[in-house]
């Protein structure tokens, strides 16, 4: 099967599935995957901190990188994925041209995607990211090959 | 031979008109001493696009606790100049819905886009207590009209724009440098042949350089920002991406900050998909 994931979005699959993501700007593209029990998640998370938004949170917790992530794993924990085996790979984050600081809401999710994984040792197995560039993701399960295009130019993360 | 710039005044000058329904809605709310039957007899020429008004008045973004059976009805509960902006965003929704080449936006994908800059815009006047005209709702949602008429030279300029873009220009700098306007311009123009006011006018020009604007502007400022940030959000982004230049004095002169700027945000994705699937 195929299963779009939206903005603010957290989809799982098993061999034989494909997730696909959309139009990833300042957002988070996160992919987790266990090659052995073959099962994976595509989080599209929008922002870093769910304490901007509370109520957001609780009602969506894939919209926020601090509350999307841990949940990305619990769920594939329940599927049978374990986390020694566990691959994870990061696109998106892009951001505006420009200095303003305000708008680096891409760099912002970045860095608390990286402190979340840290404190957990985890380590991130590959990513694309930053620059200005919209990114289109497509994460097949089964063989775990992600290709990433952005403005008809494709590439293997 | 007519330079590139002559051949996309000339498309600017074909393009649709307003349905004659929806232009005589609009001035008729426009006279302050309207008479509400009036509107109800200049919309039943359009059945559809009192459908499309109705489907929206009854959305949760404007917050009717009732259903809205009746333009009467909507008229009552959401004031004219709610039922002004839905005319209009109605009469728009089938010419904003399409693909728009040169700029990779599939269908759905600039409505969607303008629908989330109108709801970011409003948000960010509520949370910054702005002071914006009851416009802003519809400026925003027409900032990229333009992009309807500009897409067909984008796609064929597409080499050279990408070209200049790479030296470190935004999207639509390369544009005013390959084909001597851009998608902002050429939106104005037509919005000015709908004769739409003034203010709208302006924000649909200045959208992606609000310092340019001659007069410093709520709105111009807010719709920029909105814009940026929907665009952040990866909401219609197309090739463009996010290259975008925000402007350092608009949020400034907003009084925008980190955490508004992300709570609006946060608030604006479920709406804006609402209201684009509504329409």
């Amino acid at each position: 099967m195929r299963y779009l994931v939206e903005v603010g979005d957290l989809k799982l699959g098993r061999d034989g599935d494909e997730l696909v993501t959309y139009a990833l700007g300042s957002c988070l593209g996160l992919v987790v995957h266990d090659p052995v029990a073959k099962v994976g998640g595509l989080l599209h998370a929008m922002l870093p901190l769910s304490s901007i938004n509370p109520e957001k949170a609780k009602s969506n917790p894939f919209m926020f990188v601090d509350t999307g992530v841990p949940e990305l794993f619990l769920r594939l924990y329940e599927m049978g994925g374990q986390k020694g085996r566990m691959l994870v790979k990061a696109a998106g984050c892009a951001n505006p041209m420009g200095k303003d600081q305000m708008f680096k809401i891409g760099e912002r999710n970045y860095v608390v995607l990286k402190k979340l994984l840290w404190k957990n040792g985890v380590l991130l197995k590959a990513e694309d990211i930053g620059g200005s560039l919209s990114r289109t993701l497509h994460f097949n399960v089964a063989s775990g090959q992600i290709v990433i295009s952005s403005n008809g130019e494709k590439r293997a993360l | 031979m007519a330079t590139i710039a002559e051949d996309i005044i000339k498309k600017v000058e074909s393009f649709p008109a307003m349905s004659s329904a929806a232009a005589k809605v609009l001035s008729l709310l426009d006279d302050p001493d309207f008479n509400p039957v009036q509107v109800e007899n200049a919309l039943r020429q359009d059945p559809s696009l009192t459908a499309n008004i109705l489907r929206l008045s009854n959305s949760a973004y404007f917050g009717l606790s009732s259903k809205v059976g009746s333009i009467k009805q909507a008229l009552v509960l959401l004031g004219w100049k709610r039922l002004s902006q839905l005319v209009l965003t109605s009469c728009v929704t089938a010419l904003m819905n399409r693909e728009v080449p040169g700029y990779d936006l599939p269908p759905g994908d600039l409505w969607r886009h303008s629908v989330a800059v109108s709801v970011a815009a409003e948000g960010l006047v509520v949370e910054l207590k702005l002071r914006a005209g009851d416009e802003i709702f519809t400026a925003a949602l027409l900032h990229d009209l333009g992009k309807l008429v500009l897409g067909a030279f984008v796609k064929e300029q597409l080499v050279e724009i990408e070209k200049a873009a790479a030296g470190g220009l935004a999207f639509e700098e390369a544009e005013m440098l390959i084909l001597g306007t851009d998608h902002a311009e050429i939106g104005a123009r037509i919005l000015e042949r709908w004769s739409l006011p003034k203010s709208i006018v302006r924000a649909v020009r200045w959208h992606s350089d609000p310092d340019k604007s001659t007069d410093t502007d709520v709105m111009v400022d807010t719709v920029h920002v909105a814009n940026v940030l929907c665009s952040m959000m990866g909401i219609g982004i197309g090739r463009e991406g996010l290259r975008h230049k925000p402007s350092t004095s608009a949020t400034k002169r907003l009084g925008v900050s980190v955490p508004v700027l992300e709570r609006v945000a946060s608030r604006a994705l479920q709406w804006a998909n609402e209201l684009a699937q509504l329409s």
